[in-house]
């Protein structure tokens, strides 16, 4: 269980918030939302988020599958589980648990 | 991902990875089009895809990792990858596989046969609370004086003693040796066949704790009145192999000896008695073992094996009965007032020694323990020599795909993962080696136990390649691959990547190594084909022995009749005219009688006395033999006559008997004088029996092949006991048989030839242990030699190899074949004189330690160590040729080129 500040967690987080939000996406799009979403502040190498992904298929958090995209080229495309789902839910909690309390401990001090 | 997806993709880890490289592509081209949609030049964005992207190669094999990270599959991998790296160079798989499966299989098969005959419990329960019982063995003349052997047999009296003193704390069983008797079922109408049979107590069973599988064991009842209880229990084993497993076999009748008897049940299956290799057919109880056994005190032919009370030790039992054992020690010295002060002395100190007999008591185990283990210790030898022989193979190998592991490492594998592929594939080769190693001890150990088997003698072992010799195999697979594969897998997944894809070939690190490697097997194989010579010259000195009689074409034929035992005259006249009318048969050089044959273990020794002497010191030994004797054995008369027909010993007159000496007795007792004439006495009870010499013999040899010359007297043949013929003929052994069993039946209807051996396979009998450290010795030290030979030719092909440059501008700038040559000879010769030098302190240290079992061979036999130097300098020569002649053929031209 990776700490909850990694960066691999924080990864597995916006992967799933992505893929809760927006549906079965390729991994060059769900790329694209990350770096849009966190406006470049989670600086990864591209490459790298494909290992994130077999590692959270291996878990059974998000499925894939090969497609045929609109331009006639194979695709994977992945979407969150039920599991994901259930995972995502309750580290949302962690997390906003954990930033609050980094919050209040930075205002105290 | 599922687990069948898993498997699939364990199964096919190539679609695998073209998955995750498709993906990537995927991404960059989308990249890619991106970038050029914003105005990039196709080239530019590629690159600016490529370095967002990342390192695709280090990403892609952390997707394996997760992918694959079970251990199965990367096993299945590295499988994939040794089984095509073997079918890749199949000759040195051969080569390996070979070498580790011969070395294997020759420790499993010795190891299966140390396993039964020395390791494992007898099968009953708590077979750690089994002892026996043994006593020093008097050390007399003529017997085997090794003094290894221990006594092991106590009369019935002295039993019934031992059973009363011991009490509550052990219960104590009887147990003869197992002999193979003639035996007719039901009845003597039936042919006659032969069986195991051994007799023991009552209670013999119960106290072993083996239960019947049919029927019932013998019980106390069993063995109550002397000749009352013709009962019988047979084995499990004989009952399935005579009786095919009829449970109607309790009450069949069987006809043994001379007496009949019913089974009255089948023993345990597994259970075969208590010595290891034996496999006992029928048991019969002491009751039936004849009156005289039973009473007599100085009768010994029975085992005792007890079990100790839960709570009673070794020790105590000891303590227990040594004070019986003493009383009848003194009882013997008492009974026989005549008896030498050192045999006296003997006795009287003698202590009695109760033994674990976990694994039973075994007189094969006495004599071939050590030989055995020894036998080990060289298969151990051999697997050391290929070990390092495979190591070097490896590193060779290594050298070839170093460039391959280059490859792979800068393609970023780590080192761990590819020491661990270089293992696997050394574990499968080991794996395969231990599997055909498993087949070839499953067909060697029978042939070697049948080797130390006589027909007289059988020994049988279960031989199970149970899970004992499975796990031993495996283990020393296992080790073997460790050993083998460690260093070479280290190094050659230390390949430096540079270096390696640069061309420069392998480092001088290998090729010490592989020094190394080379040395150790010369250093066990010189060890390995002294000792084998020490053997083998050992052999051959026995065979040298003059033994005082020419036992080519000499067979002895045991004769069966059924003359009781008050007409011995009946059997001696009939023994007079088969020997002559034999004897008068073409084809026939000589005939004789005796009681037993000689080198069949049989001994009888007495005192003798010399007129106004003391009684000698030592008991010298007796032979009976007829007319004839000398001259059918070739054994020369020195002085006086032969037997004559009417030579004999008459209990009832005072008549001094007739009798012939051999020159090491006439030495002995008169000195230079002439012995003919001379007469002696030889005490019997309170009197003595006269003997007068009539003739002096040369020197012959007994029982055993090593001992020097000892004194013998030869008396007249008087009809008791049973009847052995010698014949000396050219004929082949069956027309023999016939022409003797024609004759006999034309004198006597009753009688039939029961048992025939050439003399010189009696006499090789008692050499066996001789013949199986000659023989092991020598296929060992020659598969030893064979391997020490392709692991230099191995090392010496790959040292010009790698020189082949170095070789070729030597050349080019004028060099000599000769010297070239003899650049290759000096690799050699550095490579040997390490190992030389070890192997032989080695040898020398070992045939040392060996002494007690070589014949006429000193530790530094000049003549051994001669010998095995010219067989291995052959050998060597050989093995460094054809490296060599390829290095002087080298091409300057093309040498230089090829790099």
């Amino acid at each position: 269980m990776p700490s909850p500040n990694s960066t691999q967690s924080a990864l597995d987080l916006l992967v799933l918030t992505i893929l809760g939000r927006r549906g079965p996406l390729h991994g060059y799009a769900i790329a694209n939302s990350i770096q849009e979403l966190s406006e470049e502040a989670l600086h990864i190498e591209e490459g790298s988020l494909y290992p994130a992904l077999h590692r959270m298929e291996e878990t059974g958090w998000i499925a894939a599958e090969w497609t045929i995209t609109e331009n006639k080229r194979r695709a994977r495309m992945y979407q969150i589980t039920r599991a994901g789902k259930k995972q995502l839910a309750s580290e949302t909690q962690r997390w906003s648990d954990y930033s609050n309390g980094v919050a209040r401990v930075l205002r105290l001090a | 991902m599922s687990l069948f997806s898993r498997l699939r993709h364990s199964l096919h880890p190539r679609r695998l990875d073209e998955d995750i490289a498709e993906e990537a592509r995927d991404h960059m081209e989308r990249r890619k089009a991106q970038w050029i949609a914003e105005g990039l030049e196709p080239e530019e964005a590629a690159r600016r895809a490529a370095v967002a992207f990342g390192n695709m190669t280090r990403i892609q094999e952390r997707s394996r990792e997760i992918r694959l990270w079970s251990a199965v599959e990367g096993t299945l991998q590295d499988l994939r990858y040794a089984v095509r790296g073997m079918r890749k160079s199949p000759a040195f798989t051969l080569t390996a596989i070979l070498s580790l499966s011969l070395a294997i299989g020759a420790n499993t098969a010795i190891y299966s046969i140390v396993e039964a005959a020395i390791l494992r419990p007898l099968p009953v329960p708590e077979p750690g609370k089994l002892f026996a019982l043994t006593s020093p063995d008097v050390q007399r003349a003529g017997a085997d004086t090794t003094g290894e052997r221990a006594n092991e047999s106590f009369s019935y009296p002295m039993y019934q003693e031992f059973r009363t003193a011991a009490g509550g704390s052990a219960r104590l069983g009887l147990f003869t040796w197992a002999s193979v008797v003639e035996v007719q079922i039901p009845d003597r109408s039936a042919p006659i066949e032969t069986a195991t049979r051994q007799i023991v107590s009552g209670d013999a069973f119960e106290i072993l704790n083996v239960p019947p599988a049919v029927g019932r064991v013998f019980s106390q009842e069993d063995d109550r009145t002397p000749g009352g209880h013709p009962v019988a229990v047979i084995s499990h084993e004989y009952w399935r192999r005579r009786f095919h497993g009829d449970a109607a076999v309790v009450g069949q009748r069987l006809r043994l000896g001379t007496g009949s008897y019913v089974v009255v049940g089948v023993a345990r299956e597994g259970f075969t008695g208590v010595e290891p290799g034996k496999f006992v057919d029928v048991w019969l109880t002491a009751a039936m073992s004849g009156k005289a056994s039973l009473t007599n005190a100085g009768w010994s032919w029975f085992r005792i094996v007890g079990r100790l009370a839960p709570d009673a030790t070794r020790e105590q039992i000891q303590a227990r009965l040594q004070p019986v054992f003493h009383t009848f020690m003194e009882d013997t010295v008492k009974r026989n007032p005549t008896m030498p002060e050192g045999i006296r002395k003997q006795l009287r100190e003698m202590a009695l020694r109760v033994r674990p007999a976990e694994q039973g008591v075994s007189e094969f185990r006495q004599t071939f323990a050590k030989p055995l283990w020894i036998v080990l210790a060289i298969a151990a030898g051999i697997l050391l020599i290929a070990c390092a022989n495979v190591a070097s193979l490896l590193l060779a190998r290594a050298t070839a795909r170093s460039s391959e592991m280059a490859m792979r490492i800068s393609l970023g594998a780590g080192r761990a993962r590819l020491v661990r592929q270089l293992l696997t594939e050394n574990l499968l080769l080991s794996l395969v080696a231990g599997a055909a190693a498993w087949l070839m001890a499953r067909m060697a150990a029978p042939v070697l136990v049948a080797m130390l088997s006589s027909e007289n003698d059988p020994v049988q072992f279960a031989l199970s390649m149970d899970t004992r010799v499975l796990l031993f195999c495996a283990a020393i697979s296992t080790l073997a691959a460790m050993f083998f594969g460690l260093l070479p897998a280290w190094q050659a997944s230390g390949a430096r990547p540079m270096l390696a894809l640069r061309g420069a070939q392998g480092s001088a690190g290998r090729l010490r190594l592989g020094r190394f490697f080379v040395s150790v097997q010369v250093a066990f194989a010189f060890c390995l084909v002294i000792t084998g010579a020490g053997f083998l010259y050992s052999l051959r000195n026995l065979f040298l022995v003059d033994t005082g009689f020419d036992s080519r074409r000499v067979s002895l034929i045991q004769i069966a009749d059924e003359w009781p035992a008050g007409e011995s005259h009946r059997r001696r006249d009939f023994m007079n005219q088969l020997r002559t009318q034999v004897a008068a048969l073409p084809g026939v050089q000589g005939t004789a009688t005796a009681p037993w044959g000689i080198f069949e273990n049989n001994f009888w020794t007495e005192q003798i006395v010399l007129p106004g002497k003391a009684p000698s010191e030592r008991e010298e030994l007796f032979y009976r033999v007829s007319p004839g004797y000398f001259a059918a054995l070739r054994t020369p008369l020195l002085g006086g006559r032969d037997f004559q027909v009417g030579d004999r010993e008459d209990p009832k007159t005072k008549a001094a008997v007739p009798t012939i000496v051999n020159l090491a007795f006439a030495r002995r007792y008169f000195g230079a004088e002439n012995p003919v004439g001379k007469t002696f006495e030889r005490p019997k009870g309170s009197t003595a029996i006269r003997h007068e010499i009539v003739g002096i013999a040369g020197n012959a040899k007994y029982g055993d092949l090593r001992s020097g010359p000892e004194p013998m007297i030869y008396l007249p043949i008087d009809g008791g006991g049973s009847i052995r013929l010698y014949v000396r003929s050219a004929l082949d052994l069956p027309s023999v048989v016939s022409t003797v069993e024609r004759e006999a039946k034309a004198i006597a209807p009753g009688v039939r030839v029961r048992d025939v051996t050439p003399l010189e396979t009696l006499v090789g009998n008692t050499i066996l242990k001789e013949k199986l450290l000659a023989g092991i010795g020598g296929v060992f030290a020659a598969l030893g030699l064979l391997l020490a030979a392709i692991g230099l030719f191995g090392l010496l092909n790959y040292s010009v190899a790698r020189r082949t440059k170095e070789i070729g501008i030597r050349s080019a700038l004028g060099a000599g074949r000769s010297s070239i040559l003899g650049l290759v000879w000096k690799d050699l010769f550095a490579m040997l004189g390490g190992g030389l030098a070890a192997g032989l302190a080695g040898s020398i240290a070992t045939l040392t330690a060996l002494q007690t079992l070589l014949f006429g061979i000193r530790p530094a036999d000049p003549v051994v160590l001669l010998t095995a130097t010219l067989v291995f300098g052959s050998a060597v020569l050989l093995a460094g040729t054809l490296p060599a002649l390829r290095a002087a053929a080298i091409d300057p031209m093309i040498a230089l080129r090829h790099e």
